[in-house]
């Protein structure tokens, strides 16, 4: 038979389930206080058994959360890590970007030193500041002009070959007609300059970056690979400079002449630092007057 | 609902003792005292009692310290706060705050007291202890209250009871079709 009590008689008889309830914590507690056997330990001991597979199972499941957020914490971490290596690795590529830029300049700059002292032509160093906007045209400006000793048809040169000349001069910079440009040319021989009569001339080729070279007999020995350089006798360059390497070359005949492409030696995509030769080339002297009769008939006389 | 509070008391007398693995500082919670608290609000002496005895003594058992101290001050709480919601309105989201930040800080005290009492070593240090343990109770008590209240207010008890008479309505109306 089941009893119903009314919600006055549960709380009258809290106070009984309070006391009840208290004392028995007070046992176990005085119990547990007084104990120096262990069965405290050893209630607890079984207490933990008892509950141990739910523990094992909450354990693991709060295991495997704690490591889903560890793990999540581990990326965000690494996340941060990874944006800041990167951001350190742009700043040194920056810096090593830098270097070899200086590095290079450094080397240009060197070689254009190397290149004054050996050729002992009176150079002015200048930088290239802009390039010719239009596809029509390969030329360049420099930061030097009429001020620093330049005039037209100066010869302009790196110190690994020739770059171009001097077309127009203002006080402080000077516009260079670049090699390969279709207007500009050059005397040139294929080979070692005296030893070899492969000599032609070399204008742009419009195209590919390369120099054409016309005018070499086809009875010449040429071989892919040789080296070009300045005759001298086209009244800009001096004797001597390096024009480029043969990298394309078509047999010719006794009637015909070979047909060369020459790659300049010059990186004149990626010109830096320049110099201008101050270059004049020595006057043409005229040929001797041919002797007039009179004159034969006196000597013989 | 008996089963209900049980799972609820088992649940966070395990997960009790699991918080210091997942994160230390979760060692300042007090899970046991929360549901006890809640259950205390819900004017049901004898309930209230027997939840707060049931957690502090299971909470003992996992514990190093006297077997007994736990349930003594959580029973006692659960007392307290039964006796105090018959007489003052307590039962709305700010009245509870101060509720739960007091029984921290008396289980704090009957613990402390209880050991000194039975001449065990004293805990140390009690007052930053306490003020931890209050501080992330409370926090973290007012919101396992609204997650309690979405299981076992009345007016979730309505709920599921008008959702459930409206299911049986309808099957009615489909039979009779």
């Amino acid at each position: 038979m089941a009893v119903t009590r009314t919600q006055k008689e549960i709380r009258q008889r809290a106070p009984l389930w309070l006391l009840a309830l208290l004392g028995v914590n007070l046992v176990l507690m005085s119990v547990s206080a007084r104990d120096e056997s262990g069965h405290k330990r050893l209630i607890q001991v079984w207490a933990q058994a008892v509950a141990s597979p739910v523990q094992g199972l909450f354990s693991g499941a709060t295991g495997a959360g704690t490591g889903f957020f560890q793990h999540l914490g581990s990326l965000n971490r690494a996340a941060t890590e990874n944006e800041d290596l990167k951001r350190r690795l742009a700043a040194t590529e920056t810096e090593l970007r830098e270097a070899q830029m200086a590095r290079d300049e450094n080397e240009r700059l060197r070689g254009l030193l190397d290149f004054k002292e050996k050729s002992g032509y009176q150079t002015v160093t200048a930088r290239v500041i802009a390039r010719d906007p239009s596809e029509w045209f390969d030329s360049v400006m420099i930061n030097r002009g009429s001020s620093s000793g330049i005039e037209r048809d100066m010869p302009v040169v790196t110190h690994e070959g020739i770059v171009g000349r001097i077309i127009g001069v203002s006080p402080v910079t000077s516009q260079v007609l670049l090699i390969t440009d279709e207007r500009a040319a050059a005397g040139a021989v294929v080979g070692q300059l005296g030893a070899s009569e492969a000599m032609g001339s070399v204008r742009g080729y419009g195209r590919n970056g390369l120099l054409d070279m016309r005018y070499v007999s086809g009875l010449e020995t040429v071989k892919q690979g040789d080296l070009v350089v300045t005759t001298g006798q086209d009244s800009i360059y001096p004797a001597g400079l390096s024009v480029g390497q043969v990298v394309e070359f078509k047999q010719g005949s006794a009637t015909s002449p070979h047909e060369i492409k020459v790659k300049p030696s010059a990186r004149l995509n990626s010109l830096g630092e320049v110099a201008v030769l101050l270059y004049r080339p020595p006057p043409r002297t005229p040929p001797p007057a041919a002797p007039s009769p009179s004159n034969t008939d006196r000597e013989r006389k | 609902m008996r089963l209900k509070i049980a799972v609820c008391v088992a649940l966070a007398v395990l997960l009790q003792t699991n918080l210091r693995l997942v994160w230390p500082p979760l060692v300042h919670l007090d899970l046991p005292l929360i549901v006890v608290t809640y259950f205390a609000l819900r004017r049901d002496v004898v309930q209230a009692l027997i939840v707060g005895f049931v957690a502090g003594l299971a909470t003992d058992f996992f514990s190093k310290g006297l077997l007994g101290a736990n349930g003594f001050s959580k029973t006692l709480i659960a007392y307290l706060i039964a006796a105090l919601v018959t007489r003052v309105m307590l039962d709305n989201p700010l009245a509870r705050i101060p509720v739960l930040a007091g029984a921290v800080a008396l289980d704090a005290i009957i613990i402390v007291l209880l050991h000194r009492m039975l001449g065990q070593p004293s805990l140390v240090p009690f007052a930053e202890t306490a003020a931890y343990k209050m501080i992330a109770t409370t926090i973290a008590g007012t919101f396992i209250f609204y997650m309690f209240d979405i299981f076992f207010s009345d007016r979730a008890r309505q709920r599921r009871h008008f959702a459930f008479r409206r299911r049986a309505a309808r099957r009615s109306l489909v039979s009779r079709r």
